[in-house]
């Protein structure tokens, strides 16, 4: 007898709620025409060479690398996540941990593609392997995300292997229980690999020495930026998992996370945007006032080109800081989801905001006497990649969404719903 | 990278970033590995049966893991924490004793008193050579009708209680039936025979997980109350011209229900 094919009906979890599947294939239909739209963009980058680009030897970082950092940054749920529920043993915050590792899978693996597209001649990545500048910041940085890739890899394959299908080989289920006993360790492994990889990308601006308005003085081997950016990154990736969360539940009409788990996660976001605004805050103030003099810029001239004033500074320690900062943690903000959300949605514009002066200001702004301020606008095939990045975000995580158990209380709910 | 390749320094810094590199490397390898390998013995030493039943009891609505106790009427509400089976039950004893309370009769099907009855809709009947016949009752039969493919395991292959014992598909759902019991499989039936398999358990099998008398009956009735609500119209209850015999091909006669659910159900998936 012919094999016939299970319905899609069967992938889906049972008990839970989908559209039908010819309605979930029309409405990612047009994020799968931005996407080929961005691969074909990223052929023409690989192709014919960074041309296409808008970059050039004076400006050689763009929103791809902004695009970079930030989704790596707002990526951190996942380690942080993992490491909060296994390592401090913070049970509660299970609920979220699946769709943590996938926004982390997606954003991760997103920023590699990017980069195999910005950095070229993805035939030879390996290289970086094989002969490593052990004194390059990006050195450790391409190590850290590779292995913290294949990290997330392997802590999505257990969610992977909860689809009802999947389940139903003895096999897959077998390795899904022992894995997913082991994955403490792999969260352990995915603090240590993120918490240097967050580092040393902004290790990567602080050591700038001709760039003042990146450069900064620091500890060690490390500037101040590289301790910034892990603050930032674990203080955004818990209020992305939020704001993530509350998207989805808004989008599929449907309770799917306990708001006193939005409220942890609202909770550790707002302690860590404080300290990381108190940290931004001195660091800045050294910076102005002994850094920037002591390399011969007084610190008006890095605000003296539009747009680039002294508002983005003040907006993103005040605005994207403070302010979030006290949404997340006052009680009576904090207990209204409508107010968590929009805080945690103000951290995450200033982890943006502070990715793209770090990227565009610190190149824009002239350091010569022979330099001008320089404007950089990107090229359609950068923005088309970057579309491509943000809808294979959005596929993936739709699949994952659609067939995995994403959020274990929405099984709950619907059994106890029907009544079963 | 190595040593002897173009860029590799014996200095401490090279040393230190490169054993970091390959230590955590040698981590991940190693997880991988480790679980890979913990699954290979859990097959070999047939644990997998019981790991996967587990997991997938686990699985189930809260309502699906009702203690048979609670279903014979001897405790209020209890929700089995034993995977149906009472052959590890504590409490069991504490329970057992106490005189059923629940509904007599088995609705029109026929659940013939001498067999022993699993949650998962199969019965099994002792035989005099020490062998064990093992069927869908009645009212799985009375829901699938003539099935489109059976896979039953060869003779000589060995079930475990709550593992796969056979495969059962009918139009687009395919079932797993699950097993009553431990045993080595010596001859294989059929639909048209009345039973599937008959097995030799190893020494004398202990059925305590099974249901019997008047827990069936009561079992039997929430079955047919959970099939009432499923595979009727949404948001419309049980009513009295509900009442009647189920009749034989449910699947084919009601083919616009949410089969997919109620087979689930019916053959404790999760």
């Amino acid at each position: 007898m012919a094999s016939v094919a299970v319905p899609d009906r069967q992938w889906i979890a049972r008990g839970v709620e989908r559209t039908s599947a010819s309605r979930f294939a029309t409405l990612l239909a047009p994020w799968f025409l931005l996407l080929a739209f961005g691969l074909y963009s990223a052929y023409l980058c690989l192709r014919y060479g960074l041309n296409q680009t808008n970059m050039d030897n004076r400006f050689p970082f763009g929103l791809w690398i902004f695009l970079d950092l930030a989704i790596i940054a707002l990526g951190a749920g996942a380690f942080f996540t993992g490491f909060l529920v296994y390592i401090l043993k913070m049970k509660e915050l299970k609920p979220v941990l699946n769709t943590a590792v996938v926004v982390g899978f997606i954003c991760y693996s997103g920023a590699v593609g990017i980069l195999g597209i910005d950095v070229g001649q993805p035939l030879r990545s390996w290289f970086t392997f094989w002969h490593p500048n052990t004194h390059s910041m990006l050195t450790e940085v391409c190590f850290c995300i590779t292995c913290y890739l294949v990290v997330l890899l392997l802590e999505y394959i257990p969610v992977l292997l909860r689809n009802r299908q999947l389940r139903r080989v003895p096999s897959f289920l077998i390795f899904e229980h022992r894995f997913h006993m082991l994955v403490p360790v792999l969260a352990g492994v995915g603090t240590l690999l993120s918490f240097f990889h967050q580092g040393s990308l902004g290790g990567l601006y602080g050591v700038l020495r001709g760039r003042p308005f990146a450069f900064r003085e620091g500890f060690a081997i490390w500037p101040s930026t590289f301790f910034l950016f892990i603050l930032s990154a674990i203080a955004a990736g818990p209020s992305f998992l939020l704001l993530i969360s509350s998207l989805v539940e808004k989008i599929t009409a449907r309770r799917l996370v306990d708001t006193a788990v939005l409220r942890r996660l609202g909770f550790i976001s707002g302690i860590l945007t404080a300290v990381y605004v108190v940290a931004k805050s001195v660091d800045t103030l050294e910076w102005l006032n002994v850094t920037s003099p002591a390399l011969g810029f007084a610190p008006w001239e890095h605000y003296a080109y539009k747009p680039f004033g002294t508002w983005l500074m003040l907006a993103e320690i005040v605005l994207f800081g403070l302010v979030p900062a006290g949404m997340l943690l006052h009680p009576k903000t904090a207990s209204r989801r409508g107010w968590l959300i929009a805080g945690a949605g103000l951290v995450c514009c200033g982890i943006l905001l502070n990715r793209f002066t770090m990227t565009i200001q610190t190149l824009a702004l002239p350091t010569l006497a022979f330099d001008e301020f320089l404007s950089y606008v990107p090229s359609w095939q950068e923005v088309a990649s970057f579309g491509a990045v943000i809808a294979y975000g959005v596929i993936v995580y739709s699949v994952s969404y659609r067939y995995l158990p994403l959020f274990p209380r929405e099984k709950k709910e619907v059994n106890h719903v029907s009544g079963r | 990278m190595f040593p002897g390749v173009d860029g590799f320094h014996w200095s401490f810094g090279h040393v230190l970033f490169l054993g970091l590199f390959f230590a955590i490397t040698l981590t991940i390898c190693g997880t991988v590995v480790r679980a890979i390998w913990s699954s290979v013995r859990d097959f070999r030493t047939r644990r997998a049966s019981a790991i996967c039943w587990d997991l997938e009891f686990a699985e189930l609505p809260d309502e699906e893991r009702r203690c048979r106790h609670e279903l014979a009427g001897r405790v209020a509400e209890r929700t089995c924490p034993n995977g149906f089976d009472c052959r590890n039950c504590s409490e069991y004893e504490k329970f057992a004793c106490l005189k059923a309370v629940a509904p007599g009769g088995t609705f029109g099907l026929d659940y013939p008193a001498g067999r022993l009855y699993h949650r998962g809709h199969t019965w099994v009947e002792a035989q005099s050579d020490g062998t064990w016949t093992i069927g869908l009752d009645d009212l799985a039969d009375h829901l699938i009708g003539m099935p489109d493919k059976v896979d039953l395991p060869k003779p000589g292959e060995t079930i475990d209680a709550n593992g796969t014992a056979w495969r059962v598909r009918k139009g687009r759902n395919e079932m797993r039936v699950r097993a009553p019991m431990d045993g080595t499989v010596v001859e294989t039936g059929g639909p048209e025979t009345g039973w599937y398999l008959r097995v030799r358990p190893d020494g004398m099998p202990n059925l305590r997980h099974l249901l019997r008398g008047p827990e069936v009956s009561a079992w039997l009735s929430r079955e047919l109350e959970r099939l009432q609500i499923q595979l009727g119209t949404a948001g419309a209850g049980p009513s009295l011209a509900d009442g009647g015999i189920l009749m034989k091909g449910l699947i084919d006669a009601m083919p616009e229900a949410d089969w997919d659910d109620a087979l689930a159900a019916t053959f404790l998936e999760s």
